[in-house]
């Protein structure tokens, strides 16, 4: 095999595990088979941008564009499926949740490393918030844009607000 | 058909969204929907993860309302989707109220996945992850075992009724404990790896992610309390690492990796 294929099966590695223990986290969560497999497909779109990010950037800054990511994704998919979109949101950004940062600040703790141990908790803290951020951005793209485009397909929704006035 | 009854039926689906890790706003809104659906006049809701309050006029003019407190939350998407469907269907009057009455009290009795399906997807998870964080295959063999003990564990804290907190904490130093045992007996596993790729079975995800979505649906307090949330979870599962870990070095000071 070449090395280029060598790096090519490297790249598809990361996004593979994502899935797979996204499908397993989604069982987790009571999904059943097509809505988990949709789900790890949105962790492996996460993980494929979070990758394509240049290493330079921060890793906030990498989990930031997974997030919306797999925020529009899970907006999609959402609308096609007559779902709520957190069904593929929630086990979709597992992978991205900073769990190793969360582990290696306590790791810096005990060790006594008191400053390595809080420059690592920022950045767990800063990714954290960078992923809800993420979602945040993604849910608003939908709103502004996708909704608009996609009116009519899928989803439709009598609103509620409307509703409780024209009753009143 | 009875105001109560209605004002029951609205009440209880809106607190199982809740109990099953659907949004605040969800819940509110598909309570809301349902009223409105029924001719209910004026519903209101507000609704946190903790608990709920429901109002409505009915067609004599009395005022209805009922408050529903949530204690134990717990995660079933698939029973979040059939909600939103349920309210959906009754709303634009595709399903009528009896209808909608039976198939609540289907997903109410909605079986979950059995012990054994959980301990293995808690197994292969956390095999999953730890590859996914650079783990080697030794790694995601002992992962494999821990994951399926963890989820045995948490099965076991949830029928106990150990309050999330604990069960986090608990869960998070089992997990340690589980991996420095297996590098202790001569495995020679990375250990931070592996604890790793066991602990994200337990990350408030969800917690994050409803968060933020109820702070932009406009809800803050409920916003600010599912951040509390997921913050206090990650605070418990890494105390619970840390506390492992302290104590490991302190009784095997030799031994420490």
């Amino acid at each position: 095999m070449s090395t280029a294929m060598l790096t090519f099966f490297g790249l598809l590695k990361g996004p593979l595990y994502a899935a797979l223990g996204t499908l397993a986290i989604s069982v987790l969560f009571g999904l059943c088979s097509a809505d988990a497999l949709l789900a790890s497909c949105g962790a492996a779109l996460g993980w494929t941008v979070r990758q394509a990010i240049p290493s330079g950037a921060s890793i906030a800054f990498s989990s930031f564009a997974a997030a919306v990511a797999t925020g529009l994704y899970s907006e999609l998919v959402a609308r096609f499926r007559h779902r709520p979109a957190t069904v593929y949101m929630v086990s979709g950004i597992v992978p991205l949740v900073p769990g190793g940062g969360m582990y290696y600040t306590m790791l810096a703790s005990v060790e006594g490393k008191t400053s390595q141990s809080l420059e690592i908790g920022m950045t767990a803290i800063m990714t954290a918030f960078a992923v809800a951020t993420g979602l945040a951005v993604a849910n608003t793209i939908d709103k502004l844009v996708l909704r608009p485009l996609f009116e009519g397909i899928g989803r439709r929704s009598p609103k509620v607000d409307g509703d409780r006035h024209n009753h009143a | 058909m009875e105001s109560e009854e209605l004002l029951l039926f609205a009440a209880d689906a809106a607190r199982m969204m809740l109990e099953n890790g659907g949004e605040t706003y969800r819940a509110e809104e598909i309570a809301m929907r349902i009223i409105a659906s029924q001719g209910g006049m004026e519903p209101e809701c507000f609704a946190t993860n903790t608990g709920l309050m429901l109002s409505f006029a009915g067609e004599d003019g009395k005022v209805h309302s009922v408050v529903r407190r949530i204690k134990h939350r717990q995660m079933n998407l698939e029973k979040v989707s059939r909600l939103a469907k349920m309210a959906q269907a009754l709303a634009t009057d595709t399903m009528s109220f009896d209808e909608a009455s039976s198939e609540m009290d289907a997903i109410e009795r909605m079986r979950e996945h059995t012990l054994s399906a959980k301990v293995g997807a808690g197994a292969l998870g956390a095999a999953f992850f730890t590859l996914l964080f650079g783990g080697r295959l030794l790694d995601a063999g002992a992962a494999v075992a821990i994951g399926a003990i963890l989820e045995l564990a948490l099965a076991a804290f949830q029928r106990w009724r150990l309050p999330d907190f604990l069960a986090s904490l608990a869960g998070g130093a089992l997990a340690t404990l589980a991996s420095l045992a297996v590098h202790y007996c001569g495995l020679p596993i990375n250990t931070d790896v592996t604890v790793i790729g066991v602990i994200m079975l337990m990350v408030p995800g969800v917690a994050i992610t409803n968060a933020i979505r109820d702070i932009i649906a406009g809800d803050l307090l409920a916003g600010l309390a599912r951040g509390t949330d997921a913050f206090l979870t990650a605070a418990a599962i890494s105390s619970g690492a840390g506390g492992v870990m302290a104590l490991w070095r302190f009784l095997l000071p030799g031994v420490a990796r």
